[in-house]
């Protein structure tokens, strides 16, 4: 069964492969556990446990486990990164939602899987967890959405128990900044990472992409990621693991 | 779990791509470009016999935000299968604009045999979904 709803002001779709009453306890979960992250990860809304930690409200040691792996993973990936990829902003409220999305969905995966759903494509927002075939023998296939053409894709990933994310700015503007400057990265159209989990895709992709021209060297060397990265000159510079469909 | 997504392949180096190839945004086809194709294998392929006449078409609510109106028109096969996603109402202008041909190739493609899901950042008004959901409650 396929579940479209709109979560954290994204479409979310769930596609199981599957049915009865344990599917749809499940996708509640998934669903409840979205909402969960949004209410209390959102830096938009001022009583949640990121805004109140801003504010000071909150020290350090009352912080939940989750917020503080949230935190651990954006200070990883602000070292990995040289600081393009930043959650601290000067002059900007902490805003962790570059991890964010990925730890939830990823972890929304991890729900679906401990209730024995072995078989689904979990979309939020255009970052994909793929868990088992849908067909014996074929993977899920991901079409990555063309960079100036909407309602088109430019290629086909091939995922069975992975993760796929494309950072871009066609739909949002430039809402990715560089956290080294402060100011819009140049140079690249769009970047996908196919990797083992979201934390890992996502991240890799929203880091490589606020680096600009030289995230397409950065995200290539990488361990455990495959990526596909269009630039501005529009060539596609692609890993030789990927899995094109 | 399988993992089909492996490192282990090929150790990746700043100078591990296989190819830079140009990029073709025009034209769609080649080995690396794909169009999301309005999912030919849902629609009756018959031109008689005993689906003729059972396709049919469901409307969702009317949505209003900020952005527009929204309200989507699902065609339904003789297999009870989506195979086109239409807007009987669209915003004409802003953001909402961008966000909507996406999502209706995500709709599109969510059963076809090519595509499963798009990635890609995507962001939408709700009302496209909230009318999607209603034409599909009331399939």
């Amino acid at each position: 069964m396929n579940h479209i709803e709109q979560v954290m002001g994204l479409p979310v779709s769930v596609d199981v492969r599957a049915g009865g009453d344990l599917v749809d306890h499940a996708i509640d979960g998934v669903f409840g556990w979205l909402r969960e992250v949004d209410a209390r990860f959102s830096p938009f809304k001022a009583g949640s446990e990121v805004c109140r930690y801003d504010r000071g409200e909150l020290a350090t040691s009352e912080l939940s486990a989750d917020l503080l792996e949230v935190l651990s993973l954006c200070d990883h990936y602000e070292r990995l990164s040289g600081g393009a990829f930043t959650a601290r902003l000067p002059g900007r409220r902490l805003d962790p939602n570059a991890v964010v999305k990925g730890w939830a969905v990823q972890r929304a995966a991890s729900l679906l899987l401990a209730e024995g759903l072995d078989v689904f494509c979990l979309n939020v927002g255009g970052d994909v967890v793929t868990a088992g075939e849908p067909e014996p023998g074929r993977a899920w296939r991901v079409g990555i959405r063309h960079p100036e053409r909407p309602g088109a894709v430019c290629a086909v990933v091939e995922s069975s128990g992975g993760a796929v994310a494309t950072s871009a700015e066609y739909e949002r503007g430039a809402h990715i900044l560089d956290g080294r400057t402060g100011r819009p990265p140049v140079g690249l159209l769009s970047v996908t990472v196919a990797a083992d989990d979201l934390v890992t895709a996502d991240s890799l992709a929203t880091a490589a992409f606020a680096m600009g021209t030289e995230g397409i060297a950065w995200v290539a060397s990488q361990p455990g990621c495959q990526v596909l990265v269009i630039d501005a000159e529009r060539q596609v510079h692609r890993s030789p693991g990927l899995r094109l469909a | 779990m399988k993992k089909t997504i492996v490192a282990a392949t090929v150790a990746l180096s700043a100078a591990g791509f296989l190819g830079v190839w140009l990029y073709e945004p025009g034209p769609l086809g080649s080995e690396t470009v794909a169009v999301a194709a309005p999912v030919p294998s849902a629609v009756s392929s018959s031109d008689g016999g005993a689906s003729e006449g059972a396709e049919r078409t469901v409307d969702g609510s009317v949505e209003s935000n900020r952005y527009g109106t929204v309200q989507v028109r699902l065609v339904i096969s003789a297999e009870d299968r989506i195979s086109e996603v239409r807007l009987l109402q669209r915003p004409t202008s802003g953001r909402g604009v961008a966000a909507i041909p996406i999502l209706q190739e995500e709709t599109l493609t969510a059963q076809s045999a090519d595509i499963d899901t798009v990635s890609g950042a995507t962001s939408t008004s709700e009302s496209y979904v909230k009318s999607l959901q209603a034409a599909l409650d009331a399939r």
